[in-house]
């Protein structure tokens, strides 16, 4: 593999700078212009998506493997590299993150309570999924992913809902818990590799012995699962949905949690093949019992956050099933899922969001006829619901495919079991949809007027990516595709 | 004639605390003039520090050592005394017929630590430490209201006097031992013998003296008492100038014993351990934020221990840069302590309600602060925890590294528990203002970029520190 050192446009410096110079920008606004806060961190979440749309664009397919390299020596006694790049399994991650923060920032335009903060905040966070998203230089990733968790303690303490504090600190707690194994399996990783380099790729090389693999791949497993919300690592992640407000909801449930999926999928997999190989029983029994579990308790919930955290976490475990195939499909699958679980979590959370703040509540039993009031707000909803089900026609019904179809040859048992559980979720979703949005008309609500259409709009754009990929699929698949066709074989 | 060059540094400090006793004898300078005299003299400390840093050579028939492990950590003393001065503007907490002894005190104090980071042989080593620990006992005194905090100081005095006692009982029997008190000559002949167990104790014992100067458990009894019984000046003076000469002297001092004995890093591994854990468990329970900074302070000499327990020129080299950013984390905590509390009053958590309202400035700089001593990237703090882990996986302490990380969390959630009152907190009582100065104000500044500069860039730093370790063990 050849470098092109610094060739080019560094245009994945330039998509991290987006986010850093909004910080920058934003903490020199006075702090009662709330407006123009706003209205600058529209305009450099607007960038980031323009640049991230340009690069998938411009990302070659044909010739595939690691395109836009910047790679240069940062620190020379340790051997760190400031080494981005982008393939196929990083780039719909960064579409994904882009549109997120896009919409995010959106959604969260009625925000009045210390809006200069929040906003440095979000930045703040989306600068650390972007670094983590574009490093390939391990001592990058963990930095950027220890950027992306800490902003959320604030976040959800500061602007969040239901049991804010408590909700705020057990995520906080428990994301940094898990780079209690991070860390460790990092540098042990780069130890082992004579101590010289953390470029993933030169490591990869190296190769390690399997018993080194088998301990750093578990570690790094557990580590990121937290993250990805594996069970039994999930319990941070319904009630850390639930305490955040809107836009951090849809950022962390659309973007963060897949932060930890892919650092499984490209340090975990990448550097520890043999450990994938040694524990992927493991992760496919975790992932099958998270699919399941999620979609059972999801179906007792009467909150309307909580039915959505359950079903993230069911839908994460297609995810790690998906992983744990070592198949071109089923990892194909699993990028896809996280892309379109993504894209479908920030609208259920967006959707939701409206119509909390209206009602200022959101418990299914309370609720009720929605749809007769306000058509449109629902209408989101019952998409993303639709979506979550996995209905043809949207993105995640092809990544459900994938993974299924994947993971029933492998696993015949565990993949059965995982199809059921999504029955059960098809059924709890609908049981949600019908009491909140059809059913007895609730005449408290009736004041309330539809969603306007410059409130609508962050919405619309996410409905508009579930359906296009979910019509043209092949558009993200042949990327995707790019990279984990080399990869599997490697395997 | 030409060795006095060498000897710049501690002879600059030695004129300064003679400039303050004459000042002190006068008694007719006010307070005003004596802090802004205090600031100049000790800024051009610093500068005097850096002139010297290249310095090489010994002095005094070989008993003193000046190399780039000695002028980096003498650079951080000078750094850390003009940062305390700087902070010194209101000295409520001190008589003000005392301001002359206060700072004449705090300068001798500092070089006897500067002679100490040099010293390379036992008995200089042993003058040092106590011409340094005097005056401590004595800082520690000043602080009015004897009668309330009387208690504290004669504790100190009484433990430290008791780990005096311990550590020339050890240096006697390392003379015993390797019939020497030079450091160069013990190198060669100790590792040969640590199978001895006269060896094993009189290391051991010379050791538990500096231990007790740096705080690792179990020699950790008197920092919370002296934290808080301490007027906040001598508390962050403690807190971080004279951190620096312990980190220093138990790097020099571990150092010798060459890493040969299993059974002597076993005993290292155990009291590193011992205080990351001990440390933050209790610090979990403080309500007084200087009690709280003291326990972490204990943590933080565990995580150091790592760096140096791995007895490598990179294991030392990550230690000296904890040490570095130690200093600028912990005292960037302690400055903001200083101006909430400007009557000299011991700060409770509670009363930083409302801090980013009354000034935001001081309430990022405590939180990145704490940040950098949770060691959340990409503060100072997380490259340092990230190169001492790194040095300790090169020598397969795998064990020992997620131990440290396990602590590094638990420490997260009481430092979470601070920046939560600053940021979060309405404040149950309107709280006065904070007055900030501009010198305050340039400094914080100051402070927070150093912390993600050398956080984020620390290419050069890693190079200065290895070249450091590197002179240490040549």
């Amino acid at each position: 593999m050849t470098y092109m050192e610094m060739a080019h446009f560094p245009i994945l410096t330039a998509i991290l700078m987006s986010t850093v110079l909004g910080l920058i920008v934003i903490m020199f606004i006075p702090a009662d212009r709330d407006k123009l806060v706003k209205q600058v961190s529209l305009f450099f979440s607007g960038v980031g998506l323009i640049l991230c749309l340009w690069l998938y664009h411009a990302y070659d397919v044909q010739k595939g493997g690691l395109q836009f390299v910047e790679r240069t020596l940062w620190v020379k006694g340790l051997g760190i590299y400031w080494f981005l790049a982008v393939d196929g399994i990083n780039l719909p991650m960064l579409l994904l993150t882009s549109v997120v923060l896009f919409t995010g920032v959106l959604t969260m335009w009625e925000l009045e309570n210390r809006v200069k903060e929040f906003f440095a905040f979000t930045f703040l966070l989306v600068a650390g999924v972007y670094g983590v998203f574009m490093s390939m230089d391990l001592f990058w990733i963990f930095v950027w992913y220890d950027v992306s968790l800490f902003p959320m303690y604030p976040l959800i303490a500061i602007w969040g809902g239901t049991r804010k504090e408590y909700g705020g600190m057990k995520l906080t707690l428990y994301l940094l818990a898990g780079s209690v194994l991070i860390l460790p399996a990092i540098i042990y990783l780069w130890a082992q590799g004579g101590g010289v380099t953390f470029d993933i790729f030169e490591l990869q090389r190296m190769g390690f012995a399997p018993q080194v693999q088998n301990i750093a791949f578990l570690m790094l497993y557990l580590g990121f699962g937290v993250l990805a919300g594996v069970w039994p690592f999930h319990t941070w992640s319904p009630v850390g949905h639930v305490a955040a407000p809107t836009a951090v909801s849809m950022i962390h449930a659309g973007v963060l949690m897949k932060l930890g999926a892919y650092g499984i999928l490209r340090l975990g997999m990448t550097l520890c093949p043999d450990g994938l190989v040694y524990w992927a029983d493991l992760m496919a029994l975790l992932a099958t019992i998270g699919i399941v579990y999620g979609a059972f308790v999801g179906l007792a919930q009467t909150d309307l956050k909580y039915v959505i955290g359950y079903s993230s976490v069911s839908h994460m475990g297609i995810v790690g099933l998906g992983l744990s195939t070592m198949t071109v499909n089923g990892i194909n699958g699993a990028v896809f899922q996280m892309f379109a679980h993504g894209v479908m979590t920030a609208l259920f959370f967006s959707a939701v969001g409206y119509i909390y703040d209206k009602t200022h509540t959101k418990m299914i039993p309370e609720l009720g006829g929605l749809s007769r009031t306000m058509p449109i707000a629902s209408a989101f909803f019952i998409i993303a619901a639709f979506a979550g089900i996995g209905v043809p026609c949207m993105a995640s019904f092809w990544a459900e495919l994938l993974v299924f179809v994947s993971a029933v040859q492998t696993y015949p048992v565990r993949g059965t079991f995982a199809v059921l559980g999504l029955v059960v979720s098809a059924l709890f979703m609908l049981r949600v949809v019908q009491k909140t949005f059809y059913g007895e008309k609730n005449e408290k609500w009736a004041h309330i007027p539809d969603v306007p259409m410059y409130l609508a709009s962050p919405r619309i754009i996410l409905v508009g990516v579930i359906l296009f990929f979910g019509l043209f699929p092949r558009i993200i698949l042949d990327v995707i595709q790019s990279a984990v066709i080399p990869f599997v074989s490697s395997l | 004639m030409m060795k006095w060059v060498l000897f710049i540094p501690e002879l600059y400090y030695v004129l300064m605390a003679a400039i303050f006793f004459a000042l002190s004898v006068q008694r007719k300078v006010e307070s005003k003039r004596l802090y802004s005299i205090a600031v100049v003299l000790s800024g051009v400390g610093v500068l005097v520090a850096v002139l010297c840093a290249r310095l090489e050579g010994m002095v005094f028939f070989d008993a003193y050592r000046v190399d780039l492990f000695s002028q980096v950590f003498k650079l951080l003393l000078a750094i850390g005394t003009f940062w305390v001065v700087l902070t010194c503007s209101e000295l409520e907490s001190i008589d003000p017929r005392q301001h002359a002894e206060f700072f004449m005190f705090m300068f001798i104090c500092t070089l006897g630590m500067m002679m100490l980071v040099s010293s390379v042989e036992l008995l200089t080593i042993y003058v040092s430490v106590e011409l340094s620990s005097y005056c401590l006992y004595l800082l520690v005194a000043m602080r009015r209201k004897a009668d309330m905090f009387a208690e504290t100081a004669i504790k100190y005095f009484m433990i430290g006097a008791a780990a005096s006692g311990f550590m020339v009982f050890g240096i006697s029997y390392l003379f015993g031992v390797a019939q020497t008190t030079y450091v160069a000559d013990l190198i060669k002949v100790l590792p040969g013998m640590l199978d001895q167990p006269a060896a094993i104790v009189g290391l051991v014992l010379a050791l538990s003296g500096f231990f007790f100067k740096q705080a690792l458990f179990p020699f950790h009894i008197w920092a919370p008492d002296v934290y808080q019984g301490a007027s906040n000046q001598v508390t962050t003076y403690i807190a971080t100038a004279s951190k620096m000469a312990a980190a220093a002297l138990v790097i020099r001092f571990v150092g010798f014993s060459g890493g040969e004995s299993a059974l002597f890093i076993k005993l290292l591994v155990v009291l590193s351990v011992l205080s990351m854990t001990f440390g933050n468990l209790v610090a979990l329970i403080q309500k007084d934020i200087k009690r709280l900074l003291a326990y972490s302070s204990i943590a933080h000499a565990g995580y150091m221990m790592i760096g140096i327990l791995s007895m490598s020129q990179r294991g030392y080299a990550s230690a000296i840069y904890y040490a570095i950013a130690y200093l600028i984390m912990n005292f960037a905590c302690f400055m903001v302590i200083l101006k909430i509390a400007d009557d000299g009053h011991n700060l409770q958590i509670k009363e930083l309600a409302g801090l980013h309202k009354r000034s935001p400035l001081m309430a990022m700089t405590l939180m990145l602060g704490l940040f950098g001593l949770a060691g959340i990237p990409p503060t100072v703090g997380f490259t340092g925890k990230f190169l001492v882990f790194a040095a300790a996986l090169e020598k397969g302490y795998l064990t020992l590294v997620i131990i440290g990380m396990i602590n590094a969390t638990i420490s997260l959630y009481y430092y979470l528990i601070v920046i939560k009152a600053a940021y979060l907190l309405e404040p149950v009582r309107p709280y006065p203002p904070v007055m900030v100065d501009r010198w305050t104000q340039s400094l914080a500044i100051f402070l927070v970029l150093a912390m993600v500069y050398v956080g984020v860039f620390p290419d050069q730093f890693v190079a200065l520190t290895e070249a450091a370790a590197r002179s240490l063990l040549v």
